[in-house]
């Protein structure tokens, strides 16, 4: 691969990094707020201890004042302090890292048996394996992941018990080791089989579509005619074509991982981003939106990043342009 | 070749992972059934996270369950009326002013982590509380000096005559760990050292999932008859509720109105509705700080009764509150209902819509050009007032779809916006508003939020906001709070509350729409001795003190504890983790005879 080609999309990818943490501190700050006063409403605090509050948070000074300090903090890894809870917004963060990668990385994963699907039933377009594989897809497409949630929560949870009605653990838990392992395995099961359902019908769509495009293609007409089985042209020669939609779509989801899934971490309270961002969202709490925001949008950037650089693998032309 | 080997090496690998998962789970079950017998587990459900561990940074509700029990105070109340009863103070005496109080400590006092408590950690609490300001505290300290007499003695000395004395609710801190952080800056401690003097302490806090609080076997009152307890976050309440049901929890605090109503009358959970004084109200604009541009309608004590008339309150109570609550039209100064004052029948400002026409025609507000709205006396503006509620509070869409159906039926006019909490201080301290729907809650000591109403508190600077947010005082009521601030006798006190709060009510600057309660609710099968404060209305859990914990028993065995056997759910996730072993398996053995195949 060319080094022009890497230095100019990672080139790419901070200056649009870079627009995103300008355009993120002013965006929370379009109106002007103080939230301090409501957050200690009726404490009785002296004027001065609300200064100390405020400069705490960095509320005080002018707006050009606050971003030079946003910025000094941020070069230092520092996200600043959460209104609720006077946690530095990093650690909350990374607490919340792990358990979102753990739930919506295996469910992408799970989510990615609809590439395989996809490429069967386009290659075998009309079947009747095509026919009920898209209709399945469309099906759980079309269904919003708050709705299978709360559908999945009340029969299996509710109603037969045989889940956790939420969280990450056994309430009070002291496991570890492998029983830690199984318990969060048990926990996890609906959440993941939910986001799964959710985005496995859009891996199945583009995958299959794609394998159409691929399908009146002149090599695989070659490939029949040096005799190779159906099975093999498939396999060596639509497949690989048909893989950059996938390729792309596969990346912003990974890179969407980091955003964690809003819905189903609320529904299922799972103590990940998603949740974080709900319960920031409700508050509000501004510092942790902002450095949500700031976590989710470098996620989607890098993914992208991943994914141009490995489009100029998969697809040499993409180099030259 | 190399295609085969690999599929082998994986497949082999997915074997040896289920004979794997098919022995932890044996172990996993084993330890699972040792727990029941050994710990007494308390699951609380809730919908809030603690904010912080520490006192002097934290200051959400859920916190204050963890300081009400790891810390105890040198006073303790009452679980059914509040009285002031011994707590790590045995005894106490007061100087002839009144402003000395002396306190003797129970004896053989210790920390959890056996280090003793000493009049010192008392007196060290106080004054750094107070030099430091300590959010939780200073409201309490900041007229007060501690001194550790001896070991066992502290003497406090108030610098003005305070009623509150000789309650002394305030967390006594150790002094040996909280000495170094009050070094530096305390609020950034992270307070996670789980050394108390309360019947729990902290043992573990995962943010966003729950916190631990273990029996601490050196409370003064002896070791609690349960282990620990887990205060389990829930994002949903719908969720919580159905972990209720599942028996996953024990009780639910916070649990959402409507679920609340439902499972009244279940034989296998009791729902409390309860009461802690706080209430809901309408305010109106009363324009004293200065500030704004309030409707000039607002400074007519005949158009704010007018207002009050026109709202019925039954049923805003009965359709919005879902019956859950109290009606009572009076400010809510106390979790105590002591407080409550009974308005006269002639002074009551039910709903009324006849009389509201007449208050405001008799005022000359009259509807001249007949398009349904009321203007100022003589023509001019009209009665069209801006009206404020909370995107955070979820009964603001319900007050607003028929208080606003109400006051047009009177000929007033609205106009709604929808303001977060931060927001809607900042356009209340400005002043640009002429009605609003809010609420607040009190301590048990009325004071506070009595102070909340004089002219001190009246914003005049917008920079710097203060709590009368109907920007409404009066001189009478100024001294009747000056004159219960200091009056030691308490039925004498009692009385001038009652009167400053008959006062507030008639100037009609608040119409209180209601009193909220806490709704909350637990199984019946698994613990017994759970303890209303107040007695009869107040909260099981989350209330003033927190008294229920340590008053629970478990019922029969096995309470609180895992299911011995292994659940549906985990041998369901065995079978499909062994059917995706095997599928797996399957495919890369037809993988590699398909690819051997074609080679040869």
């Amino acid at each position: 691969m060319r080094a022009g080609f890497v230095i100019r999309k990672v080139v790419g990818a901070l200056s649009t990094l870079a627009f995103v943490v300008v355009f993120n501190f002013f965006l929370f700050r379009i109106v002007n707020r103080d939230p301090v006063n409501s957050m200690f409403r009726g404490r009785n605090l002296k004027p001065e201890k609300l200064e100390e509050l405020r400069r705490k948070f960095n509320l005080d000074g002018s707006k050009w004042d606050q971003f030079v300090a946003y910025v000094r903090q941020l070069l230092h890894g520092d996200l600043g302090y959460s209104l609720k809870g006077s946690r530095p917004v990093a650690t909350v963060i990374g607490e919340a890292l792990w358990p979102t990668v753990l739930l919506v990385g295996t469910s992408t994963l799970l989510a990615m048996i609809g590439i395989t699907l996809g490429y069967r039933a386009g290659w075998r377009r009309g079947s009747a394996f095509d026919t009920t594989a898209t209709s399945f897809s469309m099906l759980t497409y079309s269904m919003p992941e708050f709705w299978i949630g709360m559908v999945f929560l009340g029969f299996f949870s509710a109603k037969l018990g045989w889940f956790p009605v939420g969280g990450l653990e056994d309430p009070g838990s002291h496991a570890s080791g492998l029983s830690k392992w199984l318990d969060e395995l048990h926990h996890m099961m609906l959440p993941a089989l939910v986001l799964g359902i959710a985005y496995v019908g859009e891996y199945m769509i583009v995958a299959r579509s794609a394998m159409i495009e691929t399908l009146n293609e002149d090599y695989l007409q070659l490939a029949r005619a040096k005799g190779m089985r159906e099975d093999e042209v498939r396999r060596r020669h639509a497949v690989p074509n048909a893989r950059l939609p996938v390729v792309s779509l596969s990346a912003i989801n990974f890179g969407f991982i980091f955003g964690g899934a809003i819905a189903v971490e609320s529904i299922f309270s799972w103590p990940g981003i998603g949740q974080a961002t709900y319960l920031a969202v409700r508050g509000p709490d501004l510092p942790m939106l902002q450095g949500l925001f700031l976590l989710i949008s470098a996620g989607v950037i890098l993914a992208n990043l991943v994914a141009d650089l490995l489009y100029g693998k998969l697809d040499p032309r993409v180099l030259g342009r | 070749m190399k295609g085969r080997s690999w599929g082998i090496a994986i497949a082999v690998a997915a074997l040896g992972a289920l004979i794997g998962t098919v022995q932890v789970t044996g172990s996993a079950t084993a330890s699972g059934a040792e727990a029941p017998g050994s710990t007494v587990t308390l699951t609380v459900g809730l919908q809030q996270d603690l904010d912080s561990p520490n006192v002097t940074a934290g200051y959400l509700v859920s916190s204050y369950e963890l300081w009400n029990l790891q810390y105890a105070t040198l006073t303790d109340k009452a679980a059914d009326d509040f009285a002031t009863i011994p707590g790590l103070a045995e005894e106490w005496t007061a100087s002839e002013d009144g402003l000395t109080y002396t306190y003797t400590r129970r004896d053989g006092l210790k920390w959890s982590d056996g280090e003793p408590l000493t009049a010192e950690d008392v007196a060290w609490t106080i004054n750094t509380s107070r030099d430091q300001e300590w959010i939780n505290h200073s409201a309490t300290t900041a007229n007060l000096t501690a001194t550790a007499l001896d070991d066992r003695t502290v003497e406090i000395t108030t610098s003005v005559p305070d009623p509150k004395l000789p309650i002394m609710d305030v967390y006594i801190l150790p002094k040996h760990i909280w000495e170094g952080p009050a070094a530096g800056d305390i609020t950034t401690y992270e307070a996670l050292d789980g050394v108390g003097s309360g019947p729990f302490t902290l043992q573990e806090w995962k943010p966003g999932q729950e916190w631990t609080m273990v029996a601490n076997p050196n409370y003064w009152k002896g070791r609690p008859a349960i282990d620990q307890v887990v205060f389990r976050l829930y994002t949903e309440g719908g969720a919580m509720v159905a972990a209720l049901e599942n028996g996953e929890i024990d009780a639910a605090h916070d649990v959402p109105a409507d679920l609340f109503v439902e499972m009244q009358g279940r034989d296998d959970i009791v729902t409390i509705a309860g009461e802690q004084g706080g209430f809901t109200e309408l305010a109106m604009n009363g324009m004293q700080g200065g500030l704004g541009d309030g409707h000039p309608a607002l400074l007519d004590l005949n158009v704010r009764h007018a207002v009050a008339h026109a709202i019925n309150r039954d049923e805003l109570f009965e359709r919005v509150a879902l019956s859950i609550g109290t009606q009572r039209d009076t400010l809510g100064v106390s979790a105590n209902t002591e407080w409550n004052p009974e308005i006269p029948e002639d002074q009551q400002l039910n709903y009324d819509p006849a009389a509201a026409n007449q208050l405001l025609d008799d005022g000359g507000y009259l509807d001249t050009d007949g398009d349904g709205v009321r203007e100022m006396p003589g023509g001019g503006q009209k009665l069209i007032f801006r009206y404020a509620e909370r995107s955070e509070s979820s009964q603001s869409a319900g007050i607003r779809e028929l208080v606003t159906g109400w006051l047009a039926e009177v000929g007033i006019s609205t106009e709604v916006s929808v303001y977060d909490d931060t927001q809607l201080t900042d356009v209340i301290a400005a002043g640009e508003y002429d009605i609003f729907v809010w609420g607040w809650t009190p301590f048990v000591d009325p004071d506070p939020l009595l102070s909340y109403f004089t002219c001190d508190q009246v914003t005049t600077d917008v920079e710097s906001p203060l709590y009368n947010d109907a920007n409404w005082c009066s001189d009478e009521y100024d001294a009747l709070y000056v004159e219960q601030n200091q009056e030691l006798d308490h039925a004498r006190r009692v009385d001038l509350v009652h009167q400053m709060i008959t006062l507030f009510h008639n100037e009609a600057t608040y119409v209180v729409l209601y009193h909220d309660a806490d709704t909350q609710a637990y199984r019946t099968d698994r613990f017994e001795g759970w303890l209303r404060q107040p007695a009869g209305v107040g909260p099981v859990l989350f209330s003033n003190t927190s008294p229920t914990y340590f008053n629970l028993r478990p019922i029969g065995a096995g309470s609180g504890g895992e299911d011995d056997d292994m659940s549906t759910g985990m041998l369901i996730l065995l079978i499909a983790g062994g059917v995706v072993v095997v599928g797996a398996i399957g495919y890369f053995i037809m993988r590699s005879r398909s690819r051997r195949d074609e080679k040869e």
